[in-house]
Parts: structure tokens; sequence; C-alpha cells
């Protein structure tokens, strides 16, 4: 008896467990959802708390994120106003702002319908995208001149067109946010892009090298021209020394002056002795003196003769 | 009674039908790994209570044959003809044997496959796949699971009672799988409740169980299968169904379990412990035990530990009602009361541009011309390139270069969470938002700025710039989160033209080093000449000391021989000349020709010596010279 009161009172509880948990459901804050019966939307509910319904089949709950949901949209080509192919990606954020309106354009399961919506919004996106960078030339979204670009202001004009077609047609959808999260170049205009980085460095690469060799020479030169008027200049000096030397030993010739003969015979001895070296070979005869001492030795047969 | 039986049978055949399907479909809608599972525990129950059923009908039939048989042989008397064992007489009982014979171990071996075979794919598919609980159907699913489980329960409670009372071997292996299909749904419902209550993987790991269990009962196949060869036939031994799984009946009937361990227990320790107080206790309350397991496990929801550098949201019925600090706190139980973690303290981290990866993460060295991790390619603003573009505005037509450049940047950003309602109530997805804002204000900022000044000089204050521009907008989007830090800790040009930009630098210090050259070169030459210049004028000045020196000297000297050579001009003369001649011609050759001395013949050779290694060459004859 105690064993089955025990089993009574087990399945009860699971009873009331499951009844519960079929009967009742928890809206969260971050939450907006809305009851189905017998799939015909009957109850929106927007404020967290602890609600009844009907189980499964009679009553579905479909329940919609309120927060913002960010994506980004693909990586697409658009034309500028300049003819160039611009390759652009948007981040967007976006919420259910009524869900009421949002269930009946996007019915089914949440987990199937928002993805549906986002694709379409992702659709809407592009074909905005399309018309607004048209009208702009691609120095407005870079240049080097930060004052020079539209960029907040192109963002603008996507949001408020996508913003539009959502309101005309009463999607539930709010537009939150837009914003470029990539701009990029088509890959064979960006290898014109790289070609063209490259040849700017050779230009400098160019510039480098000839500034090295022509400021060389010019050092070399400059060095070069030093060196020369600083030797011209010492040549001049010396010439100048020589000259004082000369003069002042000029000086002295009146001296020699007194007796012209032995100052002539002087400077020739001198000069003779400065003319002979060690390699010098001198012939003489026996006339010449101190050798003329040679004719006046006597000879052998003389010395024979008493 | 015996119709009330074959009822029983066929009520549990159609309860398992009926709950298989309504699992499966459930499994489908809640995509429910454990659900899979636990559809193919059902699938296979569902097949056992089909053959319990029909073998039950068969016997009845033999029954009611024998009954006929006996009333006709009572009716007309004893007669060869119902003596016989004759299959056209027995038909009944011939189709029984024939199943039995035939048809029970092919089923048999049917079950095994399918369960080895749903084991194995089972595992396989469970560890590919990345599907997981639909969080919006949990709460259904799990209400549809726990009403299975409850009615599974309570027809394979009353048909495992019955089956034991009367003893009835047919009807308890399909009741054993009911039972056990409870249990099964039951853990289902569990693993989808874990799920909600935030441990993603239990449903994983439960469905990796379910397997456990499939692969277990092929093995205990095969070895029913194997005892079957073997087993002694003993005329009139009613045999146990082939297709009876022994583990399922354990599992269906855990407190037979009691009676096991309890001989076990016994026999182990030599007296009846059995019969003592606890194990009683234990037997007689074990569901009572099992409950009180279940309000610990609900009770232990009510106490909520929050780590060190962590902040809570506690949610009551999905209202969120306070934030919860570091320590223990009470709420109350799941799911009344919920709470959902955020790390507050942890400083996060992702980078713009550039996504690391195994073989970058290697690297010891980072180079500007070798890749380095995935990066991503900025446009960014070129002066020079806008200039010449502007100069030349026509190139005939040829495709042009957009006068723009491409940067390759790694920007670390670091935050932190200051508010958690904002961060978890307003956006959905916040830590993806935060990047997308922070790749925005790069791609904007790099944008409009020149290459070669965000190149050098403008680096510090681009991180600055790029810090208040993610704030500003993260606060615009309600984010609740601090940025601490913002890095250009690498940002070059791309990889394909790195190269050139190296190369740049290589001429510059070329350039300086042809200078530095040349400038030694210049140093080296103005020095010498510098020398040249000074050792020409010392040798000047030297050469007009010499000159004065000289001069005045020799005035002296032939001052002071005018008095000698007046004296004895000729004597003088003679003197001088032969004192200068003798040390003028010291070191000279000379040659004295004594011309009067006619009978000596002196000869002199003045020519220079040859070499003698040259006088000895011998040099070969002529040809010509030769004679015949």
């Amino acid at each position: 008896m105690k064993r089955n009161l025990l089993t009574v009172i087990i399945g009860a509880v699971l009873v009331v467990i499951f009844a519960l948990l079929l009967f009742t459901f928890q809206v969260r804050r971050s939450e907006d959802v809305v009851v189905l019966t017998f799939l015909k939307p009957t109850r929106n509910l927007d404020q967290p708390g602890l609600y009844f319904k009907w189980p499964w089949p009679i009553q579905q709950v479909y329940r919609y994120d309120q927060r913002i949901q960010n994506f980004e949209d693909r990586f697409s080509e658009n034309y500028t106003a300049d003819s160039v192919t611009l390759l652009t990606s948007v981040y967007v954020g976006w919420k259910i702002s009524d869900a009421s309106l949002f269930l009946p354009k996007f019915p089914g399961d949440p987990s199937v319908s928002v993805p549906s919506a986002q694709s379409k919004l992702e659709g809407m996106l592009r074909t905005a995208k399309m018309a607004v960078i048209g009208k702009y030339v691609l120095s407005d979204f870079v240049n080097a001149d930060p004052k020079a670009l539209k960029f907040d202001e192109i963002e603008q004009k996507i949001e408020q067109y996508v913003q539009a077609e959502l309101q005309t047609n009463h999607y539930g959808i709010q537009l939150e946010f837009l914003g470029f999260k990539k701009i990029g170049l088509p890959e064979n205009v960006t290898q014109t892009v790289f070609d063209r980085m490259k040849s700017e460095r050779q230009k400098l690469i160019a510039f480098w090298q000839s500034t090295g060799d022509s400021e060389a020479m010019k050092i070399k030169s400059a060095a070069d021209s030093e060196a020369a008027k600083t030797i011209a200049d010492a040549n001049a000096t010396a010439i100048r020394i020589r000259a004082e030397g000369e003069a002042e030993a000029a000086k002295t010739l009146p001296i020699l002056q007194q007796n012209p003969e032995l100052a002539n015979f002087l400077l020739r001895i001198d000069a003779w002795k400065q003319s002979l070296n060690q390699r010098t070979t001198l012939i003489f005869d026996e006339r010449y003196p101190p050798f003329d001492l040679f004719s006046h030795l006597p000879t052998n047969s003389a010395s024979s003769n008493p | 009674m015996e119709h009330n039986v074959q009822k029983n049978g066929l009520v549990n055949l159609v309860a398992a039908v009926g709950i298989f399907i309504a699992a499966f479909v459930v499994t489908s809608y809640v995509n429910s790994l454990a659900g899979q599972a636990g559809s193919i525990f059902l699938g296979l129950g569902t097949l056992v209570a089909f053959a319990g059923w029909f073998q039950m009908r068969l016997e009845e039939n033999e029954r009611l044959e024998k009954l006929e048989v006996e009333e006709l042989a009572r009716a007309k008397g004893e007669s060869t003809l119902f003596e016989t064992k004759d299959a056209e007489v027995f038909p009944a009982q011939r189709a029984r044997e024939q199943f039995e014979k035939f048809f029970v171990p092919g089923f048999s071996v049917l079950l095994l496959l399918l369960e080895g075979g749903g084991a194995y794919l089972l595992w396989r598919w469970i560890s590919k796949t990345t599907s997981g609980i639909a969080p919006d159907r949990a709460m259904p699913a799990l209400a549809l699971f726990g009403i299975f489980a409850l009615l599974l329960f309570l027809v394979g409670r009353f048909s495992v009672t019955i089956a034991r009372l009367e003893d009835r071997r047919l009807l308890r292996s399909g009741a054993g799988f009911l039972l056990a299909g409870a249990y099964v749904c039951f853990f289902i419902a569990l693993g989808i409740a874990g799920v909600e209550a935030g441990f993603p993987r239990v449903d994983f790991w439960f469905a990796r169980a379910l397997c456990v269990l499939l692969g277990l009962m092929a093995a205990e196949m095969i070895v029913t299968l194997l005892l079957e060869i073997y087993r002694p036939r003993v005329p009139g031994k009613v045999a146990r169904p082939l297709y009876e799984s022994r583990l399922v009946g354990l599992l269906a009937q855990p407190e037979g379990l009691f009676t096991t361990a309890a001989q076990t227990l016994d026999y182990q320790f030599g007296f009846k412990v059995s019969e003592t107080w606890f194990f009683q206790l234990l037997k007689e309350n074990v569901l009572l035990l099992l409950l009180a397991q279940f309000a610990v496990l609900v009770l232990s929801t009510c106490v909520v530990f929050v780590d060190a550098g962590e902040q809570a949201v506690l949610e009551h019925f999905g209202r969120p009602v306070a934030t919860l600090e570091a320590g223990a706190h009470f709420k109350l139980p799941w799911p009344m009361d919920k709470i959902y973690r955020y790390r507050t303290e942890q400083i996060q981290t992702f980078v713009v541009g550039y996504t690391s990866d195994a073989q970058s993460e290697m690297m010891s060295t980072i180079l500007w011309s070798v890749g380095h991790g995935k990066e991503d390619n900025f446009l960014v603003g070129n002066r020079a390139a806008d200039t010449v573009q502007n100069d030349n505005p026509d190139t005939n037509g040829a495709p042009k270069a957009p006068p723009v450049s491409l940067i390759s940047v790694s920007i670390p950003v670091q935050f932190q969470i200051t508010n958690v309602f904002d961060w978890s109530y307003q956006n959905g997805d916040p830590t993806n938002l935060l990047q997308d804002l922070a790749t925005r204000a790069v791609v904007h900022y790099l944008a409009g700025v020149d290459l070669n000044d965000v190149l050098s000089s403008n680096r510090l204050e681009a991180a600055q710039i790029l810090c208040d521009q993610i704030q500003t907008a993260a606060n615009e989007r309600r984010l609740g989160a601090k940025i601490i830090f913002v890095g250009l800790q690498d940002i070059h040009p791309p990889t394909k033209v790195a190269e050139d930009y190296e190369k740049v630098v290589g001429a510059f210090q070329q350039m300086i080093a042809k200078t530095n050259t040349a400038a030694a070169a210049a140093i080296s030459t103005n020095l010498m000449a510098g020398a040249m210049a000074f050792t020409t004028n010392r040798v000047a000045e030297a050469t007009r000391l010499q000159l004065e020196t000289s001069a005045f000297a020799r005035a002296a000297l032939f001052t002071n021989q005018i008095p000698a050579f007046e004296a004895a001009p000729s004597v003088y003369e003679q003197r001088t000349y032969f004192q200068t001649f003798a040390d003028a011609t010291a070191n000279a050759r000379k040659y004295i020709l004594l011309v009067t001395n006619t009978q000596d013949v002196l000869i002199f050779d003045l020519e220079d010596k040859i070499r003698e290694d040259l006088l000895n060459l011998n040099v070969p004859s002529s040809p010509n010279n030769q004679s015949p």
C-alpha cells in the first residue's frame, strides 16, 4: 500500500511537471513572442514573464529575438561614377520592430523565417549599394585628404534607401545601423595597383641610387679641387720662399766681387766637385796634374845606366 | 485469461508503434541527437513486440487446434486418424514449429544487424554532426518525451507484471522493451533539459551512451546466438525466445539487480547480507531514494556560484532582476530562475585585418615580404598617385590603376564588458558587432590618410584615433564595453609589393654608403694634399735657409780666402785644386793613359760587364746551318 502510494506520488509529481512544461512558457526580456492558436497569431507578448498556453498542437509559441541582429553582406562589386569597379561589404544592425507585422511577411518557425528575412534584407542592401555607390567617385571613398571623404554620407544614403523600402512594405523590420566593413578592388585591378606601387618604389630606388652616385661624384670632385688648390697654393708659397732665399743669398754677391778671379775659380771648383759622383769614370793622361807625376818617373833603362 | 494476454501483446505493439513514430517526429522537430538514438531503440522494441505478439498468436492457434482435436477424439472415440502426428492434421502446430525453427533465428540475426549497424552508423553520424537542439523547441519536446516516458512506463510496467505473474515469456520481451523505452525517453528529456539549462553537450553524451547500449545489445545477441547452438534440447522444456534481451530486461527491471546483488553478497560474506535491515531498507525505498535524488538535483539549481572576474544576470521567469557578483547566491530552482554568466573582468581580444594560422604562429621572425597568417588588404589614400593621375588625366583608354594604394594591417583590440545588461540585452551578438565597428573604424581611417603618412609618422596618432572612434561607436550602440587598447602592431605594404619597399630602403642605404665612401676619399685627398702642401712649403723653407746660410757662409769663407789667395795665387789655386780633386774623385774610377810609355800596352775594357748567365746560354743551331 505504502509502495503504491509512493508510486502515485512520483507519478503525480511527474505529471505536474510535464503539465507545467506543456501549459506554460516564459518570455525573456530579449524576446518578442507570438502565440499562434491553430496557426493563427492570437497574442503578441513583448514583456518578460510567465504565461499560459494550450499545449501543442493547439497553440504554438514563436520566439523572436528583440535585440539588434547584425550581419555582414557579401563582398560585392559596384561601379562608381568615375568608372571604377569597387568591391564593398557592409555590416547591418536590424531588429524585428513589430512581430505581428513580421510574422505574416515571413511565416513559419523563427529558425527559418528570421534567416529568410535576413536574406531579403541582404537583397535590398545590394540594390541600395548599387544605386548609391554609382553616384559617387572613388575619391569619395578613398582620399588622402580626410575632409574630402564622403564615407558617412554614403552610408547614410544606403541606410535611408533600405529603411524607406522596409517602411513602405511594412516588413516589421527596423534598420538600426549600417557601415562599411570592407572596401576593396577586383583582383585584376588590385594587380594594377600593385604594379603602380612597385613602379613608385622603383622610381624611389632609382632616385636614391642616382643620388648616391651624384653625391659621391660631387664629394670627390670637391675634394680633388680642394686638393689641387691646396697643392697649387703650396707650390706658389714654396716658389716665393725660394725666391726669398735667393734674394737673401744674392746679398752676399758683392763680397765675391772683391776678388772676381778667386770667386770664379772657387765657383768652378764647386761646380766640378758637384758634377762628380761614384759612377763617374775619369780618364787622364800623364800630362794632367797630378798624374803628370807619372811622366817624370825614372824608367827601368835609365835606372840601370850608371 | 489467454485471450487477455494476447490482447496485452497487441496493446504493447500498438503502443510501441505509436510512440516510436511520435518520438521520431518529435526528434526531427527538436533535432536531438539522443532522440535519434532513442528512436532506433524504440524501433527495435516495436519489432520485438511484433515478433512476440505474432508468436503468441501462433501458440494460441496451436492451443485451439489441440482443443479442437481432443474434442473430436472424444466425440468419435479412439481412432488412428487422431493419433497421427501428421502436419496436415496439425497445421497450427506445424506453423509454430516452422516459425520457431526458421523465423526466430532469422529475426534474431536481423535484430543483431540492426543493433550493431545502428550503433556503428549512429556513432559515426553523431561524431560528425554539428547541429544542436533548437532552443525554442526544447520545452515542447521536453514535455512530449516526458509524456512518452510516462505512457511507456505505465503500459510496460503493467505488461511486465502480467508476464511475471502468469509467467508469459512471449509477453515479457516486448514489455521489457517498452519499460526500457520509458527510461530511454526519460533520459532523452533529461538531455534536452540539460541543454536548456546551459549544458549543450549533455544531449551529445546521452546519444553516445545510447549508442553504447545498442552495441552491448548487439554483443549480447551474438553471445545468445552462439549459446543457442550448444543449448541442450530437453523435450518438454519451453525455450526462451532468442530475440528476448536479458540486458533490456535488466534495464526495464533494475530491481532485479537487488536479487542478483543479494545472492552475490550472501555468497561472498558467508551470511545472509540480503536479510540485514540496511539492505531491506534500500530495497524497499529505492523509489523514494530516486525521488530524493531528483529533489536534490532540483535543489542544487537553487545555489549559484559566480566565479571571480564574472558577473551573472539573474532572470526570474525571463525578467532580469539582479546582477550577481562573484560568490555564492541563492535563487529559485530552474526553470523559474535562470542565470547567464559573463566574464566582465577578463580582457578580451580580437584582431582586425589578420587571421592567425598555425604556420604563422611557428614563425620566429615576421617579415613584410613573407605572408604570415591571412592578411586583409585595406584601401588607403595615395597623394603621389593622385597627383600623377591629375597631371595625366587621359592615358589613351589603357587600363589605369586607381589613385589608391593597398596596405595590410594587424590591429589588436582589447576590451572589457562594463555593463552586463547592455552587453546581453541590446545586441544579439555583441562580440561580433564590436568587431564590425572596429573594422569599420579602421577602414574609414585608412581611407582618409596617405599611405606614407600612416606607414611612418602617424602610427601612434592613428592608434589613439582608432581607440576613440571604436569607443564612440560602441557607446552609440550601447554595447556596455570599454575599449582598453588598440595597437597598430603590424602595418605594412601588401606582401606582393613589400620586397620593393625593402629595396627602397636598400637603395637609400646604398646612397649613404656611396656618399660615405666618397667623403672618405675626399678626406684622404684633402689631407694628402695638405700634407703635400706642407712638405712643399717645408722643403722651400729649407732651401731658402740653405741658400741664405750657404751664401753667408760662402761669403764669410771667401772673405777669409782672399788674403790667402792674394798671398800666393798660384799655390793657393793648386792647393785648392788638388784638395778638391782628391775629395771629389775619391770614389770615382780613374784611368790614366801613359802615352809616352810606348813599350807598354794598356787595354781598358770600358764596357759594362755582361751577366755570366747570359753568356752561358745554349742557342740551338739552325737547321739551315747543318751540314749534310
